[in-house]
């Protein structure tokens, strides 16, 4: 009976000591911010939800990227005035995707390519991103 | 006039110290009128304010019964207690194309019952119609009608300023009447409204100039750390909200500050301690004589000051000089406080070849804890100052403020007045009609949306 026992707590210790690293990835968040409206107010609130999720769950324990396309991509264009904070963010691991789609529908428009912010990362569609990011498990969120 | 040049000099030798480093984006004046927010500017952004105030005059008229201007409210100068809708103003601002928001436009309607839109019959006008181009680093334009750089108490937003009325050496030597171009003598005199229903005390026949020009500005700030310079060289047509020019001469405008940014705050309650200096000059064509032709006249302005805002606590303190075209009231559309038939421009009681003198201190604390806010200002105006007609133009203002939200405000303002003749007995010469002035009190509701 003790020996049963014995093996039974083994057994439990075994299998909470290989659990537990499943248990933590289970816990770190991703999150996928969506920005495709191009005011000022959609770009401070998105700004502020990326801070907060990092300040809530800690730098280490929340993966975020910001899928910026349509009229939300002036978030990432390289004057923009909100610079120190995606710089900020971005060394704090938050990631800036950039819709190649509304760049070269924006070049139609401008008669050039708008210049984008060095934290900006292409990718060829935003929304196609965000469906990537979904399959890989990252919580959808549009402020 | 050495002292304008000297302002002049100096400003030059600051501004020859400016290089070109990052562009700040951080929000002043010269900013926060006319040029938006990089990557985030609207098409259209539809804003304005509505300021109602009752203000009430307790002043005495003189030995005959009759009133002067000091002792009426303006702009009307019929009443010593009354109601307005004092402001009433709506605005369109943005970037017409937010992928390009380096072109920026500001347009601004006036409503209320003012100098503004009083003086000339209008019920409304524009005091704000710019377009600023943002494309060239360290050189930003502006051109349209907009706020000229220059003092601090006029180039500020008026919804933000912190009481009802402002200094007398704002309202009278900085805030331009412009003359009625020919001599009073083929006008219809001024007279006692108080007295006789179809009098007028207010002769001037155009809007006052709200510290607006239309012209080219050439401006932008520069920040290096915690520290932002700013510099704006204007040429206008010196003819205030006018849309275009009434002679060959154009005024011209420098203004340079400093300013240490404590890292909080926004907009127009960016905490910080700012240095400012500036000058205006330009000339202005009238018939001082009544000869029946145009005279030009010198019109020099320069002044310097100190602003602070680190919250609780706020403090402003300005100079402020002037050469030629000095204002002697709204009954005087000509500048010319002249004994009868005199029409010589440099008698010691004509404003178009004098001077003027002024500075005021104010400072306020934001009650912690509280949304009241409580205020105090002195302020000194010697105007024709150093002629024999010198008059003093001396008031404390208290000041308290409750603020219902970030948009909406009561202001509660009590003002005593001291004014007189230096060179004269009280009951002689203008003080026959200065005395008497006595204090001023109002209350307005301010809110911006």
């Amino acid at each position: 009976m003790i020996k049963w026992l014995g093996a039974l707590l083994v057994a439990a210790t075994l299998s909470l000591g290989v659990a537990m690293p499943t248990f933590a990835a289970d816990k770190e968040k991703k999150i996928a911010l969506q920005i495709s409206d191009g005011s000022g107010e959609t770009q401070t609130l998105i700004l502020n939800v990326a801070n907060n999720l990092q300040m809530h769950y800690g730098v280490d324990n929340v993966k975020i990227e910001i899928v910026a396309f349509g009229p939300g991509l002036r978030l990432l264009f390289k004057d923009n005035d909100n610079g120190n904070r995606i710089a900020a963010l971005s060394q704090n691991g938050v990631r800036f995707s950039a819709c190649q789609n509304t760049v070269q529908g924006m070049a139609k428009v401008l008669g050039h390519p708008p210049a984008l912010n060095k934290q900006a990362i292409p990718v060829s569609a935003g929304i196609a991103r965000i469906v990537e990011l979904t399959e890989q498990g990252y919580t959808l969120v549009r402020p | 006039m050495n002292y304008i040049k000297r302002s002049i000099i100096a400003m030059a030798c600051a501004g020859a110290m400016i290089t070109t480093v990052n562009t700040a984006q951080a929000a002043n004046w010269l900013m926060l009128q006319g040029t938006e927010t990089a990557g985030t500017a609207a098409r259209a952004n539809v804003w304005g304010f509505v300021q109602l105030d009752y203000q009430a005059d307790t002043s005495e008229p003189n030995s005959t019964g009759g009133y002067i201007p000091p002792k009426l409210l303006g702009p009307d100068l019929n009443t010593q207690h009354a109601f307005n809708v004092s402001r009433a103003r709506i605005g369109v601002r943005g970037a017409a194309l937010p992928l390009d928001d380096k072109v920026n436009y500001f347009i601004l309607l006036e409503g209320g019952n003012n100098g503004i839109t009083s003086i000339d019959g209008s019920s409304v006008k524009f005091t704000d119609a710019s377009i600023t181009l943002n494309h060239i680093p360290g050189a930003r334009v502006r051109g349209g009608l907009f706020k000229y750089p220059g003092a601090e108490e006029g180039l500020q937003a008026i919804h933000v300023f912190d009481y009802i009325n402002f200094t007398e050496v704002s309202n009278q030597l900085l805030l331009e009447r412009f003359p009625n171009r020919v001599h009073p003598g083929t006008n219809p005199a001024p007279c006692d409204p108080t007295v006789t229903p179809a009098c007028n005390l207010n002769r001037f026949d155009s809007p006052v100039g709200a510290f607006r020009d239309v012209g080219v500005q050439l401006f932008d700030a520069f920040k290096f750390g915690n520290l932002e310079l700013s510099y704006a060289a204007m040429a206008g047509n010196g003819n205030g909200l006018n849309f275009s020019d009434n002679n060959d001469k154009l005024d011209t405008y420098l203004y340079l500050s400093t300013e240490w940014l404590f890292g909080s705050g926004d907009g127009p309650f960016r905490e910080g301690l700012k240095f400012f200096v500036w000058t205006q000059n330009g000339e202005r064509l009238f018939d001082g004589n009544n000869d029946g032709t145009y005279e030009s006249y010198d019109r020099d302005r320069a002044g310097l000051g100190i602003k602070f805002l680190k919250k609780p606590w706020r403090f402003t303190a300005e100079y402020m000089k002037g050469e030629g075209m000095i204002w002697n009231g709204p009954d005087k559309a000509t500048w010319a406080l002249v004994p009868a038939g005199d029409l010589n421009p440099a008698h010691a009681s004509n404003g178009l070849l004098a001077e003027g003198t002024g500075w005021y201190a104010e400072g306020g604390i934001y009650i912690p804890g509280t949304n009241f806010q409580v205020d105090l200002r002195y302020d000194y105006y010697a105007r024709l100052d150093g002629s024999q007609y010198q008059l003093d133009w001396k008031a404390w203002t208290l000041g308290l403020q409750y603020h219902f939200n970030r948009k909406a405000r009561v202001t509660f303002n009590y003002a005593m007045r001291d004014v007189n003749a230096t060179s004269f007995a009280a009951g002689a010469g203008p003080n026959a009609n200065l005395d008497g002035i006595e204090d001023r009190y109002g209350i307005q509701l301010t809110t911006i949306f």
